[in-house]
């Protein structure tokens, strides 16, 4: 039997909308999970995907990339990459496992309600692909990481990291539920798929990718390429609902959207990414800092993307310009010097061959971030181990839920954004992550912070050991220096010299 | 007296900490306070100066005998912790 090309039926296949006669509109689609914008279903059918794929042309794609990817992690079963492996690569699938796993679910059950609630017919098809989509990105990055449980306990937090009350996945529960979980159709459209996915989940997936064939993990680095190649279909959904946004009027509204997503996102990758393309990642295997990638994959990318579209950039390009090459900076160096809250070891990646790496990339570092290291380095060089560790907790932002901070040393620009609001004072860590609370207050008012809940005897007793428990970091599971401080060995040596020259 | 929490930024330093003081402290204790937390750490001591302490984007410190009850400084309020040389 002949069978038609996919183009001859596909449009009038995915012709879904009807009127109903039992239930009004309003019942059908629910205002507040639909989204509609106040505009009608028929001008959601002009929405207009730009890839098309069929269920059948999905399952077959699919089935394939599965064989590749599993059938790459059987043959390299027995090959002890993981036991062989550089301590700092460790720590970057220790991070990304437990940052991404469960959020891949998380991430199908917001495709559900695009499937479901979307008054476009074409997205209900693509979110379909795409919920199943996170459905395997969930099932992939929770197996994988499985036969390397036994052998290291911190590799638990693929399965358990979105269960705890760790700082870093505060954050990251923050930013998700405030995009994903909590959102209409059509702005999990824009704030997931268009805003965080298109460029962001790139720079995760490609970039690591890369790392990860550098590193000689050629499973894991099949495991994300095959992740990114879906992740790049699912994260054109919201391109053509932010142009029926625009074409009816709603540009406001589909931009401030944009500017919300985009800079959440960023912070999050300033934390999670930052610190393992210019730290964990030993220094032959560093192809781009992480601004270089930053400048190419998401600046250049998302200038392009906004401007197509007919959005504008963020009002605060400028500052996020500039913080490209100084928050994650300050990430790095507060997520290792609390490295006990951590779920993976950090690597310092601060050798004097580093540090002229990153003089070169950042120039300035040295006279920076690289004064607060010095008197870290004495400390460890002098056995002066207490003094390497915090006594107190880093004050957190109350929208991105990371450390508020800046650059240190000669060019001191460390500030606090407060912000009164019902009688209680809650602090920012720049003017964007303020500018988003402002935007809707009650949506954000009342979530406590680790430091808030600290401040209200939520943790106990109130020391390390009660911030542990707290954050449910297990012993065996707390962090420390990947690479047990040998890399302190050659400042060690400098001195010596130093002294008997 | 009682437990009074503020947050510590520290001249030289890379973030905001939380400091427990109270509200009996002097500013130069508060000072000190802050101090052990940023000093020795991540921060040189600075033998030639001490430690002033000032409100956000205030360019006058507050007297150094001053209490914290007496400040006028809310519960988690950011103060700026900044080296001042010594008169000789």
């Amino acid at each position: 039997m002949a069978v038609l090309n996919r183009m001859d039926w596909y449009d009038l296949a995915r012709t879904t909308n009807w009127t109903p006669s039992y239930v009004t509109e309003d019942e059908l689609f629910p205002p507040k999970l639909s989204g509609d914008f106040g505009l009608p279903q028929n001008a959601w059918e002009k929405y207009d995907e730009p890839y098309k794929q069929t269920y059948p042309e999905y399952v077959k794609v699919q089935r394939d990339k599965d064989a590749g990817a599993y059938s790459v992690k059987a043959a390299l079963e027995r090959s002890r990459i993981f036991e062989n492996a550089d301590p700092g690569w460790k720590s970057v699938m220790k991070a990304h496992y437990g940052a991404i796993a469960r959020g891949e679910y998380a991430a199908a059950s917001a495709e559900a309600r695009m499937m479901r609630f979307s008054k476009a017919p074409g997205m209900r098809n693509m979110s379909t692909l795409g919920c199943l989509d996170e459905i395997r990105h969930g099932q992939m990055q929770l197996y994988f990481p499985h036969e390397h449980v036994a052998k290291d306990r911190q590799m638990d937090w693929a399965f358990k990291a979105y269960d705890t009350n760790e700082w870093a996945m505060i954050a990251a529960r923050h930013f998700f539920d405030d995009i994903m979980m909590t959102r209409d159709a059509i702005s999990v459209s824009i704030m997931l798929t268009f805003s965080f996915e298109t460029g962001f989940t790139n720079m995760q997936f490609l970039g690591l990718a890369a790392d990860a064939a550098e590193a000689g993990d050629h499973t894991f680095a099949n495991l994300i390429s095959s992740i990114q190649t879906d992740e790049s279909r699912h994260a054109q959904i919201g391109g053509p609902a932010l142009k029926v946004l625009i074409e009816n009027g709603q540009k406001a509204e589909a931009q401030k959207r944009v500017d919300i997503a985009v800079w959440g996102a960023w912070k999050l990758f300033s934390v999670l990414t930052g610190p393992i393309m210019d730290y964990y990642t030993p220094l032959e295997h560093r192809k781009q800092s992480f601004k270089e990638f930053m400048e190419e994959w998401i600046v250049a990318q998302f200038e392009r993307a906004l401007t197509d579209m007919g959005l504008d950039l963020p009002w605060y390009w400028d500052i996020f310009l500039k913080d490209i090459a100084q928050t994650h900076h300050g990430m790095h160096l507060g997520s290792y010097f609390w490295r006990p809250t951590l779920w993976w070891n950090p690597a310092a990646g601060v050798t004097p061959d580093e540090r002229a790496w990153l003089e070169a990339k950042y120039p300035g570092w040295n006279d920076t971030w690289g004064q607060c290291w010095d008197v870290f380095i004495d400390n460890v060089v002098d056995g002066n181990m207490a003094m390497t560790y915090p006594e107190t907790l880093p004050y957190v932002c109350n929208m991105c839920q990371l450390p508020i901070l800046g650059t240190p040393g000669k060019g001191w620009n460390v500030k606090d954004y407060p912000l009164e609001y019902n009688g209680r004072l809650y602090h920012f860590g720049s003017e964007v992550d303020r500018w988003v609370f402002e935007q809707e207050p009650e949506r954000y008012a009342g979530h406590l912070s680790i430091v808030d809940r600290f401040l209200a005897g939520m943790i106990q007793p109130m020391d390390l050991g009660g911030a542990l428990q707290y954050m449910n970091i297990a012993p065996g599971e707390i962090g420390d220096d990947a690479h047990n401080y040998a890399w302190a060995e050659v400042y060690r040596a400098l001195r010596a010299a130093k002294k008997a020259g | 007296m009682a437990l009074f929490p503020l947050t510590s930024n520290f001249e030289g330093d890379f973030v905001l900490q939380l400091v427990a003081v109270d509200t009996e402290n002097t500013m130069d204790e508060v000072a000190a306070a802050a101090a052990v937390h940023s000093v020795g750490r991540r921060v040189r001591a600075r033998p030639d100066c001490i430690m002033r302490i000032r409100r956000q984007g205030a360019t006058d410190f507050l007297p150094r005998a001053m209490k914290v009850h007496e400040s006028g400084l809310k519960p988690t309020e950011t103060i700026e912790i900044i080296w001042e040389p010594v008169r000789h």
